[in-house]
Order: C-alpha cells, then structure tokens, then sequence
C-alpha cells in the first residue's frame, strides 16, 4: 500500500470512528442518565469552543476558573465592570454545571454591579444581563437546577419587584413594556400565543419562547392555578420561574441538590410572597393623567391567595411559624375584606366576612378595640372602623383630610371607569363622615364644620378647577360622567372660600 | 553607523527567515480581528469598545511581549551556541556595536509591528463607530475616543501635614508622648485634619473649588465632566446614596448647574456631564455636593473630585498610548540580551520571563511590603518569618521600586477610559523605561558581552 493510500485509508477510518463515537456518545449519555451514574447531565446545547473546553481541560477546568475568579474580582473592585463581565462569561462557560457559579454571577450583575451606575436605563441593562445569564445560558446547562430557577425568580420577586432600589419603578416600567410587546395587549391571549396564526401572532409567540424563554401552556396553567395574574408586572414571572422549577424537580427527583426539601421550600416560598403583593399591588392601573405607573389591588386573586396560606400552614413543619402564618392570614382576610368593600364588592366582601368570623371567631378584626370579635360587628361597621383606626385621635383637620382623601380617590376612579371602586369609596366617606359625627356633638371643637354634601362638592369642584385641578381631559370625563356642564365649573377652589369663616366658630 | 545598520540588517534578516515576523503578525491580526468576535460586552457601543480596546491592547502587549523576550534571547544566545557569533566578531565592529545592532533592530521589529496591529486596531474602532446609532456615537465621541485631562482641588497634603507637625508639637509640651509612638499620634491627627477636607456629614453639603489653570480660556464654552468618588460611613440598604450637585457660581459665572437628586453607589466612579459655561473669570469650577442621607459621606482627597475635560483628539492619544507600549517593548528587548550575554538560551529565556512574571506580579510584592511580612497572618513558625521577612521585605521593596518605573504608566487603562496621554508622559516614559531601566540593562549586557569568550566550549558545539 503506498504512503498516500495509507493516509487516505486512515482519514476515513478517522472519520468513521469520529462519526461512531458521535452516535455512542448520545446513547452514554442517556444511558448515565437514566442509570443515575452522574449527578449532572452530559452538556447539551454546547457551542463548540464551550464542549472543547469542558473537554480538553479537564480537572484544570477549576483552576483556571479560580485564577479568573480572583481576577474577576480585582476588576470589580476596580470598577473595570465590562472586563470583569467577561470573565464571568469564561468562568461560567469553565464550568457549566456548577449552579452556583452561575447564580453567583448573575446575582453579582443584577445587585452588585447594576447599582454602581448612576443612570437607571445603564441599571436596567445589568439587571438583564444578570437575568439573561440565568435565563439563557444557566438554564440551558442546568434545566432541572432548582437553585437557578429559585435565583431567577428572586431576581424578578425582589430586585424588579421590591423598591430597594431607586430604580426599581423604572425596571418595573421597563419589564411591562416588553411585555406588553409580547403579549400584545394588557393579557395574554392564549389561544394566539399557543396556536398563532397571523404573522403578529407568530411574532410574538416566538419572542415569548426565544426571547424570554417562556412557555404558553405552562403560563396558562399557572394563570388558573395561581391567577389570574398581571403578566406585565415582575412578580408573575417570578411566580413563571419558581413553578417552572418546581415542575422540572418534581421530572427530576434526583437532581435537586444536597437538600432537596429546603430547596424546593425556597421556590414554594417565592410563589406564596408574589401572590401576597399580586393581590395588594397586582394590577397596573392605566392613568392616562398621571407619569408613571400606578398599582391596584388584584382582587380577583383573593381566593386562591386564601387556599395558598392555607397550603402554607399545612406545609410548615415548625409549629413556632404556623402561628405566624395563621396571624399573617387574619391580617390577609382583614385587609381583604376592606379592599372587596372599597371596590364596592359587597358580596364577595359579606362572604370574606363571613369566612374569617368563622376561621378566627375568637380574635378581634380591629387593633386596640378588645371587644371588636366579628360576630359583634357588621360588616359596614367594619369598613368604617378601618378607616376609624386612620381618624381616630386625629384632629378635626386631619379627618376632613383623610375624607377628602376617600372622595378624591373615588372620583378619580370615576374618571378610570372604575365606577364600582368610586361607589365603594363614596359611601365609605359617607359612613365614615357619620360614624365620625356621631361620636362628636356638634357644639364641640372636634366636630367637623362642613356638612358631607358641601364636602363632596368642594372637593369636586377643588378636581374640577382649571387652573390647579385634573388635567383638562380627566376633567372633561368627570364632567360627562357627572353631567356637569363645563361654564358652570367655579373658577376657584371652595374650600379655602368655606373653610375660613367657619374654623373661628366658638366651641 | 554602517556596522550597526548591518547588525540590524541581520536581524530583521533572521526574524524573516524564521518566519518569525509573519507568524507573530498574523497572531496580531488575529487577536485584533477575532477578539471582538469571542469577547462579550455589556451591549452598549461604550462598554464594547473599552473592552475591544482593554483586551485588544492587552493581547498585543502579551504577544509582542513575550516574543521580543523570546527572540532577543534566542537572536544573541543562539548566535554564541551557534558559533556564528565567532565570525561576526572577526569583523571590524565593536561588541557594543553588535548589542546595540541586535536591539535597535528588535524594536525596530516591534515598532513595525505595533504599528500594523495598531493600525488596524485603530481602523476597526473606526469603522465600528461609524455603525453606531447617532446618539451611541455621541457617547462614545465624548467619552470614549477622545483624551480628556483631569483637574483637581488643590493639594492640600502640605498643609495637613503642616497643621500635624504644629498640634503634635502643642501636644509635646502638655504631655509626655513615647518615642515609639510619635508616629502614631501624628498619623492619627493627619486623619483627623483629612476628615475636614473629605468629609460631608449628614444633611450637609461642602465646596470644592478647582482651577482649570492655562486650559481654562479654551474651555469656556466647552461642556465638562465631574468624576466623582466618595465613600460612605454605613451601609445603606438600597446600596446607594442620594446626592444633589452643583456647579457655578454666580455672578461669577455664566449660568448654574444643578443636578436632580442622583442615585448613587459608594466606592465607585461616577461621571456627571456638565454643560458650558460653569467656570468663573479665573477659570474656578465651583462645585458643590449636598449630603441627603443619614450617613456622612467621604470624598476621598486624591481621585474623590475630579474636572475631566477634552484636550485632544484619539489618533494622537491611541498613538502616545502605542509609543508607551514601545517603551515596554524596548526594555524587554534590553532584559532578553542582557541576559542572553551571559546565559545560554533556554537558561537566558528562563531568567527573562521570571523577571516579566515578577514585573507582573508587582501587586503581590506590594501587599507583601505593606504588610511587612511574607505571611502576616502565620500562626506558628513565626521566627522563621520574621527572619525570611528581614531578606525579602527590602528586596522586594527594592524589586517594587525598579518595577514601578515601568509600571507606573498605564495606557491601555488610560485609552479604554478616554484619558489624555501626554507628550510629557510619553517622554517620562521613554526616560524612565527606556533609558534608565534600559540602560541599566543595556550596559550590563554590553560589559558582560565584551568581556565573554566566545570560543570557548559552547553547548550545541
């Protein structure tokens, strides 16, 4: 055989066992993988230079990440921030199936290295590179890391969610944009995003699973297990992220960690407080008159926000915090209750009632008043005694504020088409109003010098006034829902007009 | 002249032969193309290029580093193993002339090849910028590819220390202070006179004044840019401060500037832009930071407020950058020969890049100087430490000393952040690497050369 034959010969024999190994290598891996061989899986998804890498370095694989490491974190303390980025992307990629080098590394982006910028759009951007880092490239290696998953959605629960930061309503802006972008709207239409059809639908569909990495069907079971939830707000994802862990450890059993039970308390954890201030703050209220972003509660959720404290105290093996949970959930009920009432909500408030005389028949609804059991109150008297607790003590100043304060809101629900809110809030003052008088003579200091009626309409017409009220256009809605004329609007606020000659009234 | 030509001649001859000069262009190439390709940025047009320009500066530096180490080593060493050394000084030129030859014709190298790499470093940077959105140019325009100088507060270490000398010795006369601990007292009332400079205590705020001197009158209707720095009495749960600035001062000067309330971290840099219009007559800015935390806040005296203004273009700062680097480049060549002129050549290429790696690892033998001890924290053996420390601490703070003459200029960082290179700095640098720590090698080198015999036994012989 000549010396070219032979090496013709031996590059196909090359290229034939390369190709064999190739087709053994997936059934290794399956194999180790269904025979629980290794805690890990074998790295899928891998670009090139990444499976290289992995390979060819071996066990130096961890030196070279720690010398990295240490540099990394010289170049951070030198706030050389882009460098020390890349190098997270090399220590990461040194070693893909360590969790907590890649939780390490995207919580140091979002928290540490985010805050070090003084602009909130140059925040944002590290906030996202920290998420993108899990979302993208952690998950991809490690798909059934529960500790990934737990970090991810924390990122979204506490970083985006919470108000630590300055920034935090400019990331929450920020995130309802993209995903308005998504999901087209102000919810998702599942039907589009599952089975799309027009090329918008197609569009977005893909960018909801390419993009964020999200999942239709899985939103959608969550939205009827836990929702409905505002997906434009960070805490639905963060739920997203913590159901998703918890689905892919329940597949996985034996790849959830050292502590498995811990480790999926953590993401049960995390779906329970998002729900907690999904129905405080889980709607975005659209103001068109006002910049930024206002909430509302999510009312909606109530019922399965009740089942998830009851999940709680049946999962908590300590009986110190069963406590805490049941008092946590009294406060929900209480706090519940009046949201439903204000919303003008009156059924669903009367069964809320109902529900926690039942539950907590023996402890008292309102703070300070020891003899305030459920059974001794109705459930107006409950109402106004929550905002008594606010007026209470105060001077009479202070509670005409507080007053003004229920019918300014109720108006400007009025102008949002919130009508039930502002009929809610409305008799709400009303009863307030006379509960407040009722315990004042009207001869004494402490009563108020306005009549409810002339209070409403200063307040009105405080709303009304061109010159330091509602924007034109808000006034112009509040007009027409009251068929208020515009020439008869006055020109200047009443109340400095009434107030005046009546405060020097004798006692 | 001739003679010396024809060495340099020679060496460029061999650095062909050997392809040497090929291969060691396409690395640069390659670095300076496939780097952006491997690297990850944070998405901004800023952050890519400092990291293009960090990490592509850094790799040419490396690579032209360790083969000017390389070859200055093998092109003397391996002449005298050779024996082709022995013909060469048959000829009429004098050892010195063969040394000077052999480096002049190394740099020359190097200066070709950093000219190659830099060019296209340069072109890429370009070319990248113009596919920028508008607003990203702008950015990167005024921040990035530019040289901006700095101005400071005036110096007031003299004072401080002034004040120091006067209250310790008040302190002398009314009490009895220990010889030993003279200087402790004195740094701590150094402190607490630096505490009236730096600090702004809660709900406070503080002025600084800085001159712009001769660069002033250019800078009238020039915007500027506040680099600030402070740190912070606690930690503040959110991880950063609230802060308001101002800058100006009327009547004296044109407008005012003032700042919304700002968020922003401890430790860290910041940079404010600041518009036209703001410096007074005697070319002051006059700046003023309002304190709104519960926490007092402390700018620290050397880098906690900083003017930065624009000076000049990039080409010639990225070109003042690349003739540092040129420096370095010189005096490796001197470090490779001087030690080829004595030792053979794995054993002169071992000694040259222990020495690049100790120049390297200068941060180490800084911390160990401050500590004053190779192992501070040794719990047992400590005799043995303490005698080990009483060799090594002025060795290494000897060591410190030599290296810091080279590596007290840092043009990548200054070129990755839009600082000014000056022509002073260039020529500091050329004096101190190239002629003193150079020569320093350059002369042992020729004296070890002169006086080597070159005909005796040598190892490949």
């Amino acid at each position: 055989m000549s010396g070219r034959l032979k090496k013709i010969v031996l590059l196909i024999l090359a290229a034939v066992l390369i190709t064999g190994v190739g087709t053994l290598q997936k059934s290794l891996n399956h194999d180790r993988d269904t025979l629980g061989l290794t805690h890990v899986e074998g790295l899928t998804n891998a670009p090139p230079i990444l499976a290289f890498t992995t390979v060819a370095l071996g066990g130096f694989r961890g030196l070279i990440s720690n010398l990295l490491w240490t540099r990394a974190t010289q170049l951070q303390e030198d706030d050389k921030f882009f460098e020390m980025a890349q190098l997270s992307d090399w220590i990461t990629k040194l070693e893909p199936h360590f969790s907590q080098v890649w939780v390490h590394q995207g919580w140091n982006m979002a928290y540490n290295i985010s805050v070090k910028f003084k602009d909130f759009p140059d925040r944002w951007r590290w906030v996202q590179n920290g998420i993108e880092l899990l979302r993208d490239e952690g998950l991809k290696y490690n798909p059934d890391d529960v500790l990934i998953h737990r970090e991810l959605a924390w990122f979204f629960q506490h970083k985006m969610g919470a108000n630590l930061d300055d920034a935090s309503m400019y990331y929450k802006e920020q995130w309802r944009t993209n995903m308005q972008e998504v999901l087209g709207g102000k919810a998702p239409n599942y039907e589009a995003l599952l089975h799309p059809k027009t090329a918008d639908e197609i569009s977005r569909a893909r960018l909801l699973r390419e993009k964020y990495k999200m999942d239709p069907e899985l939103m959608q079971q969550i939205d009827e297990e836990y929702g409905p939830l505002e997906w434009r707000l960070p805490e639905a994802s963060a739920i997203y992220w913590a159901a998703e862990g918890l689905r892919r450890a329940a597949q996985n059993p034996d790849r959830i960690g050292t502590s498995p039970t811990e480790d999926l308390i953590v993401l049960r954890r995390v779906i329970y407080q998002c729900m907690q201030l999904s129905w405080q703050r889980g709607r975005i209220e659209d103001n068109p008159y006002v910049e930024g972003m206002q909430f509302g509660p999510n009312l909606d959720m109530i019922p399965k926000v009740n089942d998830t404290y009851l999940k709680m105290y049946d999962e908590e093996k300590d009986p110190s915090q069963k406590d805490g949970i049941l008092k946590a959930h009294r406060n929900f009920l209480r706090q519940a209750i009046y949201s439903l009432y204000v919303y003008n909500r009156m059924s669903e408030a009367a069964k809320w009632y109902k529900y926690l005389g039942e539950k907590y028949p023996d402890k008292t609804i309102i703070d300070g008043d020891l003899n305030s059991f459920p059974r001794n109150l109705t459930l107006d008297q409950y109402a106004v005694a929550c905002v008594q607790e606010d007026i209470n003590d105060l001077s009479k100043d202070r509670v005409q504020t507080i007053l003004e304060g229920l019918l300014t809101t109720s108006y400007m629900s009025f102008v949002l088409d919130q009508d039930d809110r502002a009929q809610g809030l409305r008799m709400l003052a009303q009863k307030a109003w006379q509960k407040y008088m009722s315990g004042v003579p009207a001869e004494r200091a402490g009563a108020l010098d306005i009549s409810f009626k002339d209070l409403d309409v200063t307040v009105r017409n405080r709303l009304l006034n061109p010159t330091n009220g509602l924007p034109p256009e808000a006034a112009a809605v509040l007009r027409t829902k009251l068929n208020i004329p515009a020439e008869k609007t006055p020109p200047t606020a009443p109340r400095e007009q009434s107030a005046a000659p009546q405060s020097n009234k004798a006692p | 002249m001739q003679q010396l030509f024809a060495i340099i001649v020679l060496t460029w001859k061999a650095a062909l032969r050997f392809r040497l000069f090929l291969v060691i262009t396409a690395l640069l190439l390659l670095a300076v193309i496939g780097l952006p390709i491997l690297i990850k940025d944070d998405g901004t047009a800023r952050g890519f290029t400092q990291i293009l320009l960090t990490y592509t500066l850094s790799a040419i530096t490396s690579l032209l580093g360790i083969s000017t180490l390389w070859l200055s080593c093998g092109t003397l060493a391996r002449d005298i193993e050779e024996c082709q050394m022995q013909v060469v000084v048959t000829k009429p030129i004098a050892r010195w002339q063969i040394w000077m030859g052999k480096w002049l014709g190394l740099i020359s190298l190097n200066a070709v090849l950093l000219v190659i790499s830099g060019g296209c470093l340069y072109g890429l940077l370009l070319w990248r910028a113009t596919k920028l959105p508008a607003e990203e140019q702008t950015v990167l325009h005024n921040q990035v590819l530019v040289a901006r100088s700095s101005a400071k507060p005036d110096d007031v270490s003299a004072k401080i220390e002034a004040y120091a000398t006067q209250v310790l010795n008040e302190r002398l006369k009314q009490t009895q202070i220990t010889k030993a601990d003279l200087p402790e007292v004195k740094r701590q009332i150094e402190e607490q006179a630096k505490a009236e400079y730096q600090l702004v205590a809660p709900g406070t705020g503080k002025v600084w004044r800085i001159k712009l001197g001769a660069a002033a009158k250019s800078l009238e209707n020039e915007p500027l840019q506040l680099r600030i720095k402070f740190n912070s009495a606690q930690k503040s749960p959110s991880g950063t401060f609230v802060a308001v600035l101002q800058a100006g001062d009327p009547p004296s000067t044109k407008s005012i500037w003032r700042s919304e309330p700002m968020s922003l971290a401890p430790d860290t840099f910041h940079e404010i832009d600041l518009p036209a219009g703001l410096l007074d007559t005697n070319g002051v800015l006059t700046v003023a930071f309002g304190n709104l935390n519960s926490s007092a806040l402390l700018f620290p005296l050397d880098d906690g407020m900083e003017v930065l203004y624009r000076d000049g273009g990039f080409g010639m700062n990225f070109a003042r950058g690349l003739g540092i680097i040129f420096c370095w480049m010189a005096l490796l060549a001197a470090v490779g020969l001087a030690s080829a002129s004595f030792l053979s050549f794995p054993v002169a290429a071992f000694l040259s890049l222990s020495i690049l790696i100790m120049a390297l690892s200068s941060g180490t033998l800084a911390n160990v100087v401050s500590d004053g001890s190779i192992d501070a924290s040794a719990q047992s053996d400590k005799t043995t430490i303490a005698v080990l420390d009483t060799v090594i601490i002025p060795v290494f703070r000897v060591a410190l000393r030599v290296i810091n003459f080279a590596r007290d200029f840092s043009p990548i960082d200054s070129l990755s952040t839009g600082r000014s290179i000056t022509w002073l700095e260039l020529g500091k640098a050329f004096a101190q690497i190239v002629l003193l720590l150079g020569g320093c090698f350059a002369v042992f080198g020729i004296f070890v050369f002169n006086r080597r015999e070159l005909a005796t036994a040598q190892g490949q012989s």
